[in-house]
């Protein structure tokens, strides 16, 4: 009974690789777009490549990327967090409470943030896991537990009086490159998942499980425990984003995190992480961050209307999933 | 009277009766609840959001998702106002013309499910930036202000404590109701939540079901987007921005089920009252209004946590390493099989 379950976990997952030539196309494709919106905005918008404009689409991919790997490492196991938003606002609050109103250092106040954004992700996790109750309603009701909380305990106060030290982060030039440290903080996180999901049992665990949870319960896999995994980097990842948005914006304000919940998903659907879980792409998120960053920039400074890029977006989330089912169906019928 | 109490199912009484509990204490504790002004704002306020919880538990019942009913409520509020104010259209035109186009969105997100399978969360969330989009787009965030005086004179109406605006919302509830107890369509809808696979191999037309489902959703977003209006005075971009809660707490807390297949209507009604007790009573107490937020949410999930125990039983819903299959999850996009062509 276990064998076959684990040959039918394996089948699944090399079903889902077999898709590995298309998906080398696919981001391919998304990094030849990106390049051509990058020519394209160079050309005609004025101060595209100016450094002033680099730095500031640098940083905004950044913290896109940061959200999006927030979404995609539930994505992996076939969940999904709707609290990304509520957790990255909360967090960022009590950082900005640390630092300003008890003056902890800046690396304590961010360590406490990330502490709190994983065990809320636990949180989560162990609803989803102790109930059996479908992550979306979960994580539906705990943002807005969360959320809720937060604008109790705060009074939708805003911290406005954070430490340069902290601000260093999103707002100083790393050896006069228009570069924020904070893009190279998320490089390293991507390195990090990238090593996560190709190289240890851990990341395989949690393809398996967003492959087909059943069979992977039934090889034996601890799906609790992975689960929990899963929740809690989620969590973690999304207070990290939460730091990098109050470093940013100069201000710990309670809008934070509160349009999160379309760029969370559009940087993994884009980059070809499976919605339905048991397949992610690091570099895709990453190019699919930058690709949402790059046009924000362009059309801002071509004064397109900035409601237009919420269709825009949406219209790109569209086109992803559509591609993603045309490259599953494809990639289906050739294994 | 006695049919409807029969048929009640048992969340549906269980928050009948909390609701009474919540009322009788709201009287006792605070005076100015029976006011005929406060029941009036109370029931108007309900009135518009049981219509959007009612837009979510249409699309529940096929086992899908609707996140965009706030973005059509507020792109049909604002075309509905922007028709009356910048192009003078007559209003019973220019309303039929916002209902409509409610409907066609919800149709169109409906036809793109089923043709593309894609899993209906994603792809609602991305239609609803689209239509919040091109709302905004239109609006550039500026209302249309003085919309014609009958319109928010409508939305301002009462007979004693009873505001005007419930009489819609009444209508189409019994609507709905007679829609998925007396007809085929309805029946089918029913069906095709509760099995889609069963429903295709045994002929149901499943397109033309979900499609509905989704019509209906849309339908059900533009009338609470125009009540809202018509309440406000104003065409207000930002309509509908936070109905996302609202809309799951209704059929979730009213015992509806994620998978699909149950249409609890009362349960529904009943979830929306209790909200709308809670949001009433904090006001009236002057709490901090942000409480609302955190008791909706706490409410989901108690409501939840109560379907499961009701499921399973108690002893099993904390166990960690259950066998029991999880009832509320289901692939998400399962290819519905053809029918087979010798079977015609």
């Amino acid at each position: 009974m276990s064998a076959t379950r684990t040959v039918a976990v394996r089948t699944r997952l090399t079903e889902l690789r077999g898709t590995g030539l298309l998906r080398t196309l696919g981001l391919l494709a998304l990094l030849i777009i990106t390049a051509g919106f990058w020519i394209f905005f160079s050309a005609f918008a004025t101060g595209f490549t100016s450094d002033f404009n680099l730095f500031f689409l640098l940083r905004s991919a950044a913290i896109a990327v940061t959200i999006g790997f927030a979404q995609m490492v539930v994505l992996s196991i076939g969940d999904m967090n709707l609290s990304v938003g509520a957790i990255g606002g909360a967090t960022g609050m009590f950082a900005g409470w640390l630092m300003q109103v008890l003056g902890v250092p800046p690396a304590l106040a961010v360590l406490l943030a990330l502490a709190l954004g994983t065990s809320l992700g636990f949180g989560n996790a162990a609803l989803v896991v102790w109930t059996h109750l479908n992550s979306f309603i979960v994580t539906l009701a705990t943002a807005s537990l969360i959320t809720g909380g937060m604008l109790i305990l705060t009074r939708a106060r805003p911290f406005s009086n954070l430490p340069d030290s902290f601000l260093g982060i999103a707002q100083i030039e790393l050896g006069g490159v228009p570069v924020a440290p904070l893009v190279l903080i998320m490089l390293g996180v991507a390195l990090v998942l990238g090593l996560v999901y190709r190289s240890t049992s851990l990341g395989r665990e949690m393809l398996a499980i967003g492959a087909n949870r059943q069979a992977a319960r039934m090889s034996g896999l601890a799906v609790g425990r992975i689960v929990l995994v899963a929740h809690g980097l989620s969590g973690l990842l999304a207070a990290l984003a939460g730091a990098m948005s109050v470093a940013a914006n100069n201000t710990a304000s309670p809008g934070i995190g509160s349009d999160w919940v379309l760029a969370s998903f559009v940087a993994p659907a884009i980059g070809g992480t499976l919605l339905s879980g048991g397949l992610v792409s690091v570099s895709g998120t990453v190019l699919g961050g930058l690709l949402v960053a790059t046009i924000s920039s362009g059309l801002l400074l071509m004064n397109v209307s900035n409601f237009w890029l919420s269709v825009f977006l949406g219209a790109v989330l569209l086109l992803a999933v559509g591609l993603d089912r045309i490259t599953r169906t494809v990639g289906g019928a050739a294994s | 009277m006695v049919a409807i109490w029969r048929r009640m199912s048992g969340v549906a009484l269980g928050l009948l009766i909390v609701d009474l509990a919540g009322a009788l204490l709201l009287t006792v504790v605070t005076p100015s609840f029976t006011s005929t002004y406060n029941l009036f704002i109370t029931g108007r306020d309900f009135s518009i959001l049981l219509l959007v919880a009612l837009a979510q538990m249409i699309v529940l019942a096929v086992g899908q998702m609707n996140l965009s009913i706030g973005a059509i409520g507020g792109l049909v509020a604002i075309v509905e106002s922007g028709l009356m104010v910048s192009y003078d259209t007559p209003v019973v035109i220019a309303i039929a013309c916002g209902l409509v186009l409610g409907a066609a969105c919800g149709a169109v997100n409906g036809l793109l499910i089923h043709w593309t399978k894609v899993n209906s969360f994603i792809l609602t969330l991305g239609t609803s930036y689209v239509f919040a989009g091109v709302n905004l787009g239109i609006t550039h965030a500026t209302p249309f202000y003085h919309i014609p005086g009958a319109v928010a004179s409508f939305g301002q109406a009462r007979i004693g404590a009873f505001p005007e605006i419930a009489i819609v919302t009444i209508v189409l509830a019994v609507a709905l109701a007679v829609f998925l107890r007396q007809t085929v369509l309805g029946r089918q809808l029913l069906a095709v939540g509760g099995n889609p696979v069963a429903a295709a191999l045994s002929g149901l037309p499943v397109r033309r079901v979900i499609v509905t489902a989704h019509g209906i959703s849309g339908f059900f977003g533009a009338v609470a987007g125009t009540l809202l209006m018509a309440q406000l005075g104003e065409g207000q971009p930002t309509i509908g921005v936070t109905w996302i809660l609202p809309s799951f707490a209704g059929p979730i807390i009213g015992g509806a089920v994620l998978a699909g297949g149950s249409a609890p209507l009362l349960g529904t009604v009943f979830a929306m009252v209790l909200v709308s007790l809670i949001s009433d009573g904090l006001i009236l107490v002057n709490a901090n209004p942000y409480w609302v937020q955190f008791f909706v949410g706490a409410l989901i999930l108690g409501g939840v946590l109560l379907g499961r125990v009701r499921a399973v039983g108690l002893r099993d819903v904390f166990r960690l390493k259950s066998t029991a299959p999880p009832v509320t999850d289901r692939p998400a996009e399962e290819p519905v099989p053809r029918r087979p062509a010798e079977q015609k």
